[in-house]
């Protein structure tokens, strides 16, 4: 392990990684300063921004474990701290089975879950990545570039190379950059370094933006430790909101009302989680009116995937009776009789599409919006009246 | 001292104190929620947040430390609108009925919503869904009320160390604050503190039994053992001294109220255990024995020779009677600086302590010596000296007090009754204690189920009789006497025999025994009178030579004593508590003789009363209220301490039967030394949640934004 060399740090200038970026040697020299006021003895903590839910960095630990804990053991000496501890995700099992052994060696405790910033307001955090540059610099040399995932593998690029050089952006309507949606015209100028959390994903076409930022702020709600009432409650009525326009029932205050409520998670909570976490809904919104206006004024789903806007029915007109369609439902949402028109029942159709393949006669229609006049009751073949 | 600057004015507050408090301090409300005096500042509810000179966001005003030239304003638009979001967004997840919580009209959001004004109607609204959990014993919790102000988790892990309650999600993402897999609160190693009860600003965390008595003032219900003590002693206190291993200071507590601390500890009746809060989890407290180790232990560091004496007042007072209530009386008026004499019939002062009570229970020379401190004090007892005329003496005394006790047995009016062989409980313990011939012969039956019965059954069997049996009127669970002394006594081989009427004693010019019935229901009626049921055909008999009433005592009162009597020939006084004076001026009557037969712990409260009273008629202030120990303000940390709930209550060290039925030495050892402090750990130390903070609503401020 190599010795705390404060000069080295200061002039390389090396910023820390994620939301908090600052320059490691001067939040270094921060924390001392404070604890020596106090008189009391920091602790190191080293783990991904509370908010971050892509994992990305965590393949840093999977490939070079040493150089995190050399980063993390270089912090301790500079701050003269007698703790360590190295924090992963809820749901990282294997990771830290596999770091266990390295970790007790060198004394640094693993720790589960998100970092509560209030007990640790006094102790210095670093970022997983930032503590393996640390060590890279302070061992000889710290290569170029900065992490970055793309592609499923992590590797260091330029922070100024554009998002569309490394991300397939073909079938993509926006990009997810961890945090917010980007949209494609905004992707021209983002770059690499623009994506606190190591990677970004490209929103597909048949992806619904809506449904997106739904799974966003529920998966949000599960990490959240729900001590401040803007994170906790605004996250319940933003994930609300999101559930309500995907089954229809959306209303047009509710970008309003999710403006409020972001706004104030912006600087009213503690930590990244609550700070970052109503962004998903704020740029969906903004962003993506048109896709919001279809789902709550026009009754339609863009990317055909809310199932309370997208219907498959059975074309009345063409239907020959055959029956395929009902024996390969695997809900057994069709009803019908030989050479009587068959009819989905809409309620218990889970939109699977399997009888739209299995229709010789092409009779079988998805749809959304008004969709035409259809049998309500058992009709024999070529005997139902449209109008 | 820096100055800092809240809506224009400028206040000088320490350096580095939270604005928030700065700013109660001096008399300026701002809203919070999340905040309490005594726990560290959270910073969750937004409710304090103000605006900073300098500073882009409100920040909480609860978290912002004091620093010189601080600016800061509480009530801008733009405070008042997050505000108002976040108290709109706790109200979604909150109750709307108001009516139907226990905490209506103190809760802490209540309050907050008629000042702040929150919208309303605009959020979606949802039911928390929470079952109110009842399966903990002493504490409720409705989750469906909390707001997340985490206030019950600072409490129990930062302000008393102990941590049983923590934030938890339900499998649907709802946050609430309960055990780790909802366990229950014991098996978390809660100690039942009610910290969390006392600082919840809502109704979600609610006690029992103040939902159970909402007749009772709070510390009534919180700390019942004080309260059901009749001399109020501060029991919490004094098991906190023992456990900490100063055995001086908790004499001292105790001798703050009770003047016989080494009698109670053997004898006393423990209303204080009955009342006790441990009985919701297992057994209640051992406090009688607690309190004899402690009296045991004690080197009188705290009283001897100090305490109160003022200086003489040239008044004389005449007490007669030398039984608990006498000498208490005696006692408290002589240190209020009177001269007093105790005259006492008997040859040795006491009372029921020296003849009443058995010395195998309250050996004679630790009654003594407890004596002694009244003689040291300055009071004369006269013993052999009866006083006929109790009116008489106001011709040398200022004031009389009569606590001549019931020292006359009653003799239930039965075939049979007058009978050779018959003998009065009181006559034949008195005798008994003096070592004289009490007519005593082989086969006993004592008649009566309380206390007194058992003492007379027990000496009995000591003074060599062969035969004993006891039988009462009550059932057996309805039987007034001590649990233990029941058992004791069938131990030593005497047969107790519940719900039996007593026909007849039979015998022609002696004794031969007693014809029973059994009683099948018994109760009394609106005029107190018993109606009895008893079972057709169960006549049946036991032989005896001798048998001995133990059903009550009268005051020896006789009607030339010229003054009014009461009920069973009490003598009346103008109320039992407030006003001991009779119905002649200058004379006053207390304990046993005025409100019947009770306990000596009563009969101590009752001599206190009378000698403030007393005091009060002679011109003082009636003021006999003393500190003797050290006044402290207990630590709010306890720590955690696994399986606490669990512990089981010690017991003291009793000699076998054998060893003990046929001798009156004492057999009740008390706890051995590591007993006591484990005992005393024990304690749930309920006194300790009323030193938290009570809560400050805007109500309370002069000046608010």
């Amino acid at each position: 392990m190599s010795a705390f060399d404060w000069n080295k740090v200061e002039v390389s200038g090396l910023s820390d990684y994620g939301l908090f970026s600052g320059k490691i040697a001067d939040r270094l020299k921060e924390v001392k300063e404070a604890s020596q006021a106090k008189e009391i003895c920091p602790r190191v903590l080293c783990g991904l921004n509370n908010a971050d839910r892509d994992h990305a960095y965590l393949d840093i630990l999977k490939q070079d474990p040493a150089a995190v804990i050399d980063g993390i053991l270089a912090c301790a000496e500079a701050l003269g701290a007698k703790e360590t501890e190295l924090y992963l995700p809820e749901n990282e099992s294997e990771l830290a089975e596999s770091l266990k052994g390295s970790l007790e060696e060198k004394g640094i405790a693993l720790k589960t879950g998100i970092i509560d910033v209030r007990e640790h307001a006094d102790d210095f955090i670093i970022h997983i990545a930032g503590a393996a540059d640390l060590a890279s610099l302070l061992g000889g040399e710290l290569p170029d570039g900065r992490f970055f995932k793309a592609n499923g593998e992590i590797k260091r690029l330029d922070p100024s190379t554009p998002l569309k050089e490394v991300l397939d952006l073909s079938d993509a309507k926006a990009i997810w950059n961890g945090y917010t949606y980007l949209t494609l015209e905004e992707a021209e100028e983002v770059t690499v370094g623009d994506c606190p959390t190591g990677t970004a994903l490209p929103v597909k076409k048949t992806q619904c933006i809506v449904e997106e930022t739904k799974k966003a702020l529920q998966e949000d709600r599960k990490i959240s430790c729900g001590k401040c009432v803007f994170c906790r409650e605004g996250l319940i009525q933003l994930e609300y909101e999101q559930n309500e326009i995907t089954q229809g029932r959306g209303k047009t205050e509710f970008e309003d009302y999710a403006e409020e409520i972001g706004a104030a998670m912006h600087s009213q909570t503690l930590c990244s989680i609550g700070q970052k976490s109503g962004d998903a809904a704020l740029s969906a919104f903004a962003k993506f009116s048109d896709e919001y206006d279809q789902h709550i004024k026009k009754n339609n789903c863009p990317a055909g995937v809310c199932t309370a806007f997208s219907h498959i029915y059975i074309d009345p007109m063409t239907c020959t009776g055959c029956g395929d369609c009902l024996d390969v439902c695997p809900v057994d949402a069709i009803l019908g009789k030989p050479r009587y028109i068959h009819m989905i029942e809409d309620l218990d159709c889970t939109r699977c599409g399997k009888c739209l393949d299995v229709c010789e006669e092409d009779a079988i229609v998805r749809a959304s919006g008004k969709l035409p006049k259809l049998p309500q009751r058992l009709v024999k073949v070529g005997k139902f009246k449209r109008h | 001292m820096v100055s800092i600057t809240i809506d224009g004015t400028t206040l000088r507050v320490l350096e580095g104190k939270n604005v928030l408090e700065c700013a109660l301090d001096n008399d300026i409300y701002i809203p919070h929620l999340c905040h309490h005096k005594d726990l560290t500042p959270l910073g969750s509810c937004r409710m304090c947040i103000v605006e900073v000179d300098g500073e882009e966001n409100p920040v909480p005003s609860c978290t912002l430390k004091a620093k010189e030239g601080l600016v800061i304003h509480t009530n801008t638009e733009k405070v008042q609108d997050l505000r108002r979001l976040a108290l709109e967004l706790l109200l979604t997840g909150h109750p709307e009925d108001c009516s139907t919580c226990p905490e209506y009209g103190h809760c802490e959001l209540q309050m907050l919503i008629q000042y702040i004004g929150p919208k309303t109607g605009r959020l979606k609204m949802r039911n928390k869904g929470f079952e109110v959990n009842t399966k903990n014993p002493l504490i409720e919790q409705d989750m469906n009320r909390c707001i997340l102000c985490g206030r019950c988790v600072r409490a129990c892990h930062k302000l008393r160390g102990v941590g049983a309650i923590d934030y938890q999600k339900r499998e649907d993402l709802e946050v609430y604050t309960g055990t780790v897999k909802n366990t229950l609160l014991k098996d978390a190693d809660c100690r039942f503190c009610q910290a969390c009860v006392e600082v919840c600003p809502t109704g979600t965390l609610r006690d029992k039994l103040m939902l159970a008595h909402p007749e009772k003032r709070k510390e009534e219900v919180v700390v019942p053992c004080r309260t059901a003590c009749p001399a109020h002693t501060d029991i919490p206190r004094y098991i906190r001294f023992i456990k900490e291993g100063k055995y001086d200071e908790a004499a001292a507590v105790i001798r703050e109220k009770l003047s016989f601390p080494k009698t109670l500890g053997y004898i006393c009746t423990h209303a204080c255990e009955l009342e006790c809060k441990r009985n919701c989890l297992n057994e209640a407290m051992s406090i009688r024995n607690l309190k004899r180790y402690a009296a045991e232990h004690d080197s009188g560091s705290y009283w001897k020779g100090k305490g109160k004496q003022l200086p003489d007042s040239g008044k004389k007072v005449c007490v007669v009677g030398a039984g608990p209530a006498g000498l208490t009386a005696a006692y408290y008026l002589r240190k209020q600086g009177h001269d007093v004499t105790v005259k006492e019939a008997l040859p040795t002062a006491g009372g029921m302590l020296s003849y009443g009570i058995p010395s195998y229970r309250l050996p004679r020379e630790l009654v003594q010596g407890e004596i002694q401190v009244f003689k040291d004090q300055g009071v004369k007892i006269e013993t052999n000296s009866p006083v006929d005329k109790p009116v008489d003496l106001l011709k040398d005394y200022d004031a009389v007090l009569l606590a001549i006790g019931n020292h006359q047995g009653v003799r239930l009016p039965m075939p049979g009754s007058d009978l050779p062989g018959v003998l009065l409980n009181i006559d034949f313990l008195r005798k008994a204690a003096m070592g004289e011939e009490t007519g005593l012969g082989k086969r006993v039956i004592v008649l009566g189920g309380g206390n007194v019965a058992f003492d007379c059954a027990r000496t009995a069997k000591r003074l060599g009789a062969e035969e004993i049996h006891v039988a009462c009127l009550e059932a057996r669970d309805k039987m007034t006497s001590d649990e233990e002394e029941i058992t004791q006594a069938q131990e030593e081989g005497i047969q107790v025999h519940p719900a039996q009427t007593f026909e007849a004693i039979t015998g022609e010019d002696h004794v031969t025994g007693v014809d029973f019935m059994n009683v099948e229901s018994f109760s009394f009626d609106e005029n107190r009178r018993a109606i009895i049921k008893k079972e057709e055909g169960s006549e049946h008999h036991i032989d005896a030579d001798t048998v001995i009433f133990a059903t009550g005592q009268r005051c020896t009162l006789s009607p030339d004593a010229g003054l009014e009597t009461g009920r069973a020939n009490s003598v009346a006084v103008k109320d039992l508590t407030e006003d001991k004076s009779t119905s002649v001026e200058g004379v006053f009557a207390a304990g046993d003789c005025i409100y019947g037969t009770k306990s000596v712990v009563m009969a101590i409260e009752s001599g206190r009363e009378a000698a403030s009273q007393i005091d009060r008629y002679l011109g003082g202030d009636g003021d006999i209220f003393e500190v003797l120990a050290p006044v402290e303000t207990p630590s709010q940390w306890i720590g955690k301490e696994p399986g606490f709930a669990d512990r089981k209550r010690e017991e003291p060290e009793i000699d076998p039967a054998e060893k003990r039925q046929d001798n009156f030495n004492l057999f009740d050892h008390g706890l051995c030394d590591e007993a006591a402090c484990r005992e005393a750990g024990r304690c749930l130390q309920c006194d300790l949640r009323l030193g938290i903070s009570k809560p400050r609503v805007w109500g309370d401020y002069a000046r608010e934004v």
